[in-house]
């Protein structure tokens, strides 16, 4: 799923359509967004240095890591940092969003970042000023990609940083221009949907094409005691997660897919998830007014039922079922109500039947018509 | 099927009927309401045989599918086509470029739902019996020509042909970089007082489109109250002119009373939900689950000028296209069969399921 991700950001935009964008949401039960964020990131660049994908140059908006950073990783993953300020510029919103280091006294305050990264770094003062940040972005991206009809792709390091210093509908305004903005082929943000209302994510995951959420692998053990149980539970929860991805095709059907992944020391890495979870969303079609299906707890106190037939059918000797005696039976098996007693049935639930028989005399299996007695 | 059975009864209302033969786009209805089409001839027939004149439709759009969309370009093809000026408003910041989408109509030999002559030899077992009454219905339609005028099926594939949509008939707004909704509110009343509404003929009749009223970029998607006056101006605007208006809006960015407030403003509501790809178990269940792009309720049917709500036989149909091009509608067919879903609105759950639902019951 992940490659799928990563396949449909690369092929990029229709003419004439919006770019494709993803958000990639995780929660504070499993932490490992930005884990897949730079998976997304340095396939993306593999793609572009290899020529591979619509976009040729990815603008990378940096609010929680510094440039060398993602310099660093980029590195780490193979790439060649030589060729870097060909394909890749970084927007730094980290070092100083506010401006506030320019008003201080010591203003010798280089910039920390290494030599590598200060090549295709460009430093963003004034994160609140959306507009300028927008005509940042295209900048850079024109500035490599070249004006015309280059593509390049966009990589926003965190949409929260984003909503701290400014309001929704501007950062929504802003997610939509640039989806719309025809040299820029995809787009893909990181989210962490517990910071923020409902309905802050949701606009965000409407302004998107694709929506990878990182949960934990056992939901249920996270937050609760520390029993010997949940601990291996929870130490599972530390490594690995499921990625479910939501991808809004163009046709109006929404793909789901599930896959799991894997924290290791070198990255992180995707297997298919073990077991298959068909769902359907029952909340899609008409609620049916039969219910003809039992469930399995139906189904077993159904077998548990003891009837009030004559025999059971299983072999024993017939015997007179009396509602106001116990079979001989009983001693062994479950009890049966009668009238005085008061016997709870223990193996069989709470299914019960209460039979009355209308008379002592009637043999078992007769054959006598009672309507045999009518004189007419 | 819906109850469009078309009988008057001697209590209603005569109207000349004089006036709709002579504007093709308008057709009569019950009570002495005027029907304008919505574009698809399946939706018509739900809603009793159109759009009344006047009325106010919202369209719940489902955060993972652009079905609105679909429903909102065929209702701006068919004005155009008959000749009726169109507002349309968007969040985009060129609505113009939207125009380019809009389809064409489908020429006669086009049409798809031909009778077979074959399938009459044999024997046919019906079971989803009702899947067949569509084709007795076409052979009727035929021989009525005033009804094709009505409404026409369109091909979406086919773009609409430039000059109708050039000039002065169709006005665009962009409300996304608006500070609040003033500005749409006074193209609005410009656009409506050329339709007033007299006793007299209709001589045109105007359509409204509006797509994605509080879409999540645009400044007024904060302003909830603002948001509600306007819609409710809109209303009584519509009210006193030969217009319709066709609002859409995600119900899941909207706090829910606001969201229950604006599906009471509705006089027609409707809502496109989104549906699973390759989902073996929608498959089994649901026939024709191959060709459905999604699934649309009917929520609320306008009756106007009546006390006799119009009770839907089913309100949940699947949008599907045929040959990718032709929009149409269907009962769902499941087993077991089931009518009516409840008469609840504000069920905006989707595949998402994270959504909150909140049910009205009457």
């Amino acid at each position: 799923m992940a490659e799928s991700i990563c396949r449909t950001l690369r092929d990029g935009s229709l003419e004439g359509e919006h770019a494709p964008a993803l958000t990639i949401k995780d929660t504070a039960a499993s932490p490992f967004g930005f884990d897949v964020f730079a998976y997304v990131l340095s396939q993306l660049s593999s793609f572009i240095l290899a020529g591979k994908s619509q976009s040729r140059v990815v603008v990378v908006v940096a609010f929680t890591r510094s440039p060398s950073f993602y310099v660093d990783l980029l590195k780490r993953r193979g790439l060649d940092v030589t060729s870097f300020h060909k394909w890749i510029q970084i927007l730094d919103c980290y070092t100083d969003p506010l401006g506030w280091k320019g008003k201080l006294v010591e203003s010798g305050n280089a910039m920390c970042i290494s030599d590598e990264a200060s090549s295709v770094t460009h430093l963003c003062k004034d994160v609140r000023d959306l507009d300028n940040l927008y005509s940042l972005i295209l900048e850079l991206g024109k500035g490599l990609a070249g004006q015309g009809k280059a593509h390049f792709s966009v990589a926003i390091d965190s949409v929260n940083e984003m909503l701290r210093h400014a309001s929704l509908s501007r950062v929504a305004g802003l997610l939509s221009n640039l989806r719309s903005h025809d040299q820029i082929s995809c787009i893909y943000w990181l989210l962490h949907s517990d910071l923020h209302e409902v309905r802050v994510t949701s606009s965000v995951e409407y302004m998107s094409s694709m929506v990878a959420n990182v949960e934990p692998l056992n939901p249920s053990a996270s937050g609760q005691r520390w029993d010997s149980e949940n601990v291996s539970l929870l130490k599972q929860n530390f490594q690995k997660g499921k990625l479910n991805v939501r991808f809004k095709r163009r046709n109006g059907r929404v793909r789901l897919m599930c896959e799991e992944f894997h924290i290791e020391q070198s990255g992180i890495n995707f297997t298919p998830v073990s077991s298959e979870d068909g769902t359907i969303n029952q909340g899609l079609l008409p609620k049916v007014q039969f219910s003809l299906q039992l469930s399995e707890k139906e189904q077993t106190e159904r077998a548990k039922v003891l009837l009030p037939f004559e025999h059971q059918g299983n072999g024993k000797p017939i015997q007179i079922y009396d509602g106001r005696r116990s079979l001989e039976d009983n001693k062994n098996e479950a009890t049966l109500a009668s009238t005085g007693n008061l016997q709870r049935n223990e193996a069989s639930g709470e299914g019960e039947i209460i039979y009355f028989r209308d008379s002592d005399d009637e043999r078992p299996d007769s054959d006598e018509d009672p309507d045999d007695d009518l004189d007419i | 099927m819906s109850a469009t059975k078309g009988r008057t009864s001697s209590f209603t209302r005569n109207v000349l009927s004089a006036s709709s033969s002579q504007t093709p786009g308008i057709k009569c209805g019950p009570n002495g309401t005027f029907f304008v089409s919505s574009g698809i001839s399946d939706l018509d027939k739900i809603l009793g045989g159109g759009i009344p004149l006047g009325s106010l439709v919202m369209v719940m759009e489902d955060a993972e599918a652009p079905h609105h969309m679909l429903l909102l370009r065929n209702f701006m093809s068919q004005g155009l086509v008959q000749d009726q000026p169109l507002l349309y408003a968007s969040p985009s910041k060129d609505p113009r470029g939207f125009l380019g989408t809009l389809p064409c109509p489908s020429s006669k030999d086009d049409k798809l739902r031909n009778h077979d002559p074959q399938q009459e030899k044999g024997l046919r077992i019906a079971w989803q019996y009702k899947k067949y009454f569509g084709e007795n219905q076409q052979s009727f339609d035929g021989h009525r020509g005033s009804k094709q005028e009505f409404c026409n099926d369109f091909d979406l594939r086919k773009p609409l042909e430039r000059h109708f949509f050039s000039g002065q008939r169709v006005d665009c707004v962009s409300v996304k970089d608006s500070p609040n909704l003033v500005a749409l509110q006074d193209r609005c009343t410009t656009f409506l007082a050329q339709f007033p509404r007299n006793d007299g003929s209709i001589s045109s009749v105007g359509r409204i489109a509006i797509q994605s009223l509080c879409a999540p970029q645009c400044t007024h998607s904060n302003m909830e109250w603002d948001v509600l006056s306007f819609i409710s101006y809109l209303k009584s605007m519509l009210w006193s002119a030969n217009a319709v208006a066709v609002v859409t809006f995600p119900p899941s960015l909207l706090s829910e009373s606001f969201c229950k407030r604006w599906q009471h403003m509705a006089d027609i509501l409707l809502s496109v939900r989104a549906i699973p790809d390759d989902d073996k178990e929608l498959a089994k269940l649901l026939t024709g689950y191959q060709d459905m792009v999604g699934f649309l309720n009917v929520h609320k049917v306008a009756r106007t000028n009546t006390q006799v709500p119009l009770i839907l036989e089913a309100t949940t149909f699947s949008i599907k296209l045929q040959k990718r091009r032709f929009l149409v509608l269907e009962c769902l067919n499941q087993a077991p069969i089931d009518g009516s879903s409840g008469a609840s609105y504000g069920t905006s759950g989707s595949c998402s399921g994270s959504s909150k639902t909140g049910t009205l019951e009457f």
